[in-house]
């Protein structure tokens, strides 16, 4: 805890030292990235279900939150809201099914993947709301209220960085209070064994689609962030290509972990800026991270740290 | 009308085919080794686009179909090899590795040919005209192909030797070790025909629709939809699987909206999982 | 009466395990339930739990006819199994082990408030939690083992950890699946001890076990299976000395002079 505070306050200070657009882009899109990664880990690492539905709540939820800019008049943050509910109801209701028919980890991915694909599908086709392949362009910008200078509009690398980054820190406060409360040990219980946990009283059913709602909730926050920063959305948010970078960069980082992903975000994101790297390659070199950290380092950067630093303390 | 869905059904039943071989492919590598070869579409786009670079030099196309099989199971054999062997049982890792793979694979053929679809001339032109329809000889060449290697694939499963043996060592691998059963040998085998089966695969898809490096991954998915439809347990309910699979994306694009095609196909996928989980003839 | 198991059969597609068997467990006892090894206790046992359905009968907790709870519902009405090959999270601490089964004992102590807990508050209840665990812990001689993950301890303190982990849930009701099985002379007059002093704390206990000096010392009341049926019941010794029971362990009758 102590030193997720020191990391805070070193990241807030940061853009006080470095002027450089282009560093604080790349630190912009791990935070964001690095929401979708934490809460990623939460349902996969914690709880211990591998989802490939992830990308559709981020996508849906940057789609549902700009048309609800665009057409219900909402400011951003009130947008925000109504797409985490849906959010949510989403996944309740994949979860259900899902966790209902008590699925095993393969098929549980399988079919979270059909569910995903069949919703890109319909946001891929529906022209009239979504505009297809051409994606929508976002022109608007998120305000908020600043004392003595009214309503401010965020805008340049600065504001986004500091918005970006408190957006982070939130997300990351709220998992660590879940993991740390009751709810924390029916997850690492129904992650290590079901069938135990059960026999002590633990509602299985209840609580993995707790993990996935609340997972899915804080992800859509990162969706409206992320199509408001790059003032663009596609279908192409809600494809596999996502699963496989939020996976990646779980895995990189540390599964199980809350430091893991966004040091997984952050060497995810930043790699492909420091070494110019073609879109190919790039994905090349995603695939070569995620066949190295699966066989090699199963336990990620972080958790090899920590265990490393465990056994030295032995 | 009659014309219209005769002729999907035919279309449905050679893609069908085609998932199939994956399916197959699926399942075979899973039930006796316990790897989860979720790659599996990539060898078939290798051996696509290998039939399609060897017959651009020159190859006349049945010539250029064993070799790009051969390149397929070669590339099996690497990665199984380098990669899969490490994921025995363990289903996650395995799905994981496979996403990594299929993201090397599709990558590089991006990088060699681009995204651009590409067509290969006309191997077989013309059609046979049964009553009021007209059936290509090609599609149909590629059906029989098709249906050939089945037939052989079941026949060397069921009855030779090295059937029995797979089976043994998919029920118990130690035991059958302590039989005789040379269980890498084994391994390999199983990967190298599973790879080159999906090479086949790409090859006949190259003779008759155009080649995009995504191909694998669409297929990979249709693949073990197919295979869990059938029956994850099942050989031949993979096959099946498969065929059933893409007549009802076929003919369903007849009547509802073609866009969503693929969709049908994932809804009736998601349901047999969840009312059957032991797919259409598995027998868990 | 806390416990009613009425005519209680399961079948396995053709195998009788469990044949026709009743009985009544009250608030208060020690009831064991002894038998070869295939008589059907594990059985009994799992049906009882809920964790697999019965082919015909009842059991009824407190009244009420728990046949189509799942076990947690089963586990939060107070009615809680151990299993004989030990089941822990061997990843965790033995300490965390412990903790996790608080779950329930938050539960019921704070109900919709514990969500308190989410926004740093509680910890006066998770306090008093820790002090019941650290309890726990010492009644169940784990007081030494409490860091050790629980993926390393030896069988026998793997199986206190279960029964631990079990009695965290303060059940009413504790139904131990052969807890004696697999271990030494010393680890089972151990787990004697603690048996006892988990009933003088007032937890109800049904034991299953096929030791039958270890039962003989603490059970009140003893109940014989053999082959899925009841065969006796009653007090220990009488129980013990019964012609049907000694014939079912050792297979023959004696000759007879």
């Amino acid at each position: 805890m102590k030193l997720g505070i020191t990391l805070f306050v070193l990241l807030a200070a940061l853009p006080l030292a470095v002027r450089s657009d282009f560093v604080l882009t790349i630190f912009i899109f791990t935070f964001i990235y690095g929401i979708l990664a934490v809460t990623f880990d939460l349902i996969f690492g914690f709880t211990g279900q591998l989802s490939m539905f992830h990308p559709a709540v981020f996508g849906v939820s940057a789609y549902s939150t700009h048309l609800l800019v665009v057409h219900a008049g909402l400011p951003f943050w009130l947008a925000t809201l109504p797409s985490a509910a849906g959010a949510v109801l989403l996944a309740v209701v994949v979860g259900s099914i899902c966790f209902k028919f008590r699925l095993k980890t393969f098929y549980f991915a399988v079919v979270t993947l059909a569910f995903a694909e069949m919703i890109r599908l319909i946001v891929l086709n529906w022209n009239s709301v979504t505009n297809g392949t051409l994606g929508l362009v976002v022109s608007g910008r998120p305000t908020f209220w600043w004392p003595g200078a009214g309503w401010v509009a965020v805008r340049g690398p600065v504001a986004w960085y500091y918005v970006t980054l408190v957006a982070l820190a939130v997300t990351v406060l709220v998992c660590v209070r879940v993991l740390h409360s009751w709810m924390g040990r029916c997850f690492a219980a129904i992650r290590l064994n079901e069938d135990l946990a059960r026999t002590l009283g633990v509602d299985v059913f209840r609580y993995k689609l707790l993990s996935f709602a609340v997972g899915s909730a804080l992800a859509s926050f990162a969706g409206g962030l992320y199509g408001y920063y790059t003032g663009y959305i596609d279908p192409g948010y809600l494809g596999i290509n996502q699963s496989m970078e939020i996976l990646a960069m779980v895995l990189l980082g540390g599964q199980g972990t809350l430091a893991g992903p966004i040091v997984g975000s952050l060497i995810l994101t930043g790699l492909p800026h420091v070494i110019d790297l073609r879109g190919e390659l790039r994905a090349m070199l995603y695939g070569a991270i995620l066949i190295f950290a699966i066989l090699v380092m199963p336990r990620g950067i972080v958790g090899s740290l920590v265990a490393w630093r465990a056994r030295r303390a032995a | 009308m009659t014309q219209l869905v005769l002729g999907q059904v035919l279309n449905g039943a050679i893609i069908g085919a085609m998932y199939g071989i994956i399916a197959l492919g699926i399942t075979l590598t899973f039930g006796i080794t316990g790897i989860v070869n979720f790659a599996l579409g990539e060898f078939m786009m290798i051996g696509a686009y290998a039939t399609y670079a060897l017959a651009e030099r020159g190859l006349p196309y049945p010539v250029a179909v064993v070799p790009a099989c051969l390149i397929a199971a070669a590339a099996g054999y690497l990665s199984n090899k380098a990669f899969f062997r490490f994921t025995r049982n363990n289903l996650v890792n395995g799905l994981l590795v496979s996403i990594g793979l299929i993201s090397i694979f599709e990558s590089a053929a991006l990088l060699l040919w681009t995204a651009t679809p590409l067509e290969m001339s006309y191997v077989l032109p013309g059609a046979i005209r049964l009553g009021d329809v007209g059936l290509p000889k090609m599609k149909l060449v590629v059906f029989g192909v098709i249906v050939v290697v089945i037939v052989g694939t079941y026949v060397a499963l069921a009855r030779t030797w090295l059937g029995r043996a797979a089976f043994a060592y998919a029920q118990n691998p130690e035991a059958a070790q302590l039989m005789g059963v040379h269980t890498p040998r084994l391994e390999t085998a199983v990967m190298l025909y599973s790879t080159g089966l999906a090479g086949l695969g790409g090859a006949l898809y190259a003779s008759l629709y155009s080649l995009e490096p995504a191909m694998g991954g669409v297929y990979v998915l249709k693949g073990m939809e197919a295979a869990i439809l059938g029956g994850i347990g099942s050989l031949m309910g993979s096959l099946w699987g498969g065929v059933i699979l893409g007549i009802i994306e076929a003919v369903g694009s007849i009547f509802l909206p073609t866009a969503f095609r693929d969709a049908y196909g994932l809804a009736v996928l998601v349901a047999i999982l969840l009312f059957r989980p032991s797919g259409l003839f598995g027998s868990e | 009466m806390l416990l009613e198991v009425r005519a209680v059969t399961k079948r396995f597609s053709g195998l009788i395990a469990v044949s026709n068997v009743s009985f009544v467990v009250a608030a208060g006892e020690v009831v064991g339930i002894i038998g070869p090894n295939g008589s059907g206790k594990t059985t009994l046992l799992n049906v009882i739990a809920r964790l697999a359905p019965a082919s015909a009968g009842a059991v009824l907790w407190k009244g009420e006819n728990i046949g189509g709870l799942r076990p947690d519902q089963v586990a939060t009405r107070g009615l809680v199994k151990t299993f004989q090959n030990p089941q822990v999270f061997a990843e965790l601490s033995v300490l965390d082990n412990v903790f996790i089964a608080t779950h329930l004992a938050l539960k019921r102590q704070l109900g919709v408030r514990r969500v308190a807990e989410l926004c740093g508050g509680g910890r006066a209840a998770e306090a008093a939690l820790r002090d019941e665990v650290e309890e726990v812990l010492t009644l169940c001689d784990l007081t030494a083992a409490t860091h050790q993950l629980a993926g390393n301890l030896s069988y026998g303190e793997e199986k206190m950890l279960g029964i631990a982990m079990g009695l965290m849930c303060r059940p009413e009701l504790l139904l131990l699946d052969e807890p004696g099985s697999g271990l030494g002379r010393e680890e089972l007059t151990n787990l004697a001890t603690v048996l006892v002093k988990v009933h003088a704390a007032g937890t109800t206990l049904c034991i299953v076990d096929h030791k039958i000096g270890f039962l003989r010392g603490i059970a009140g009341r003893v109940i014989a299976l053999d082959h899925g049926e009841k065969i006796a019941e009653g007090p220990p010794d009488q129980v013990l000395d019964d012609p049907k029971v000694v014939e079912a362990y050792l297979g023959t009758t004696r000759a007879r002079a």
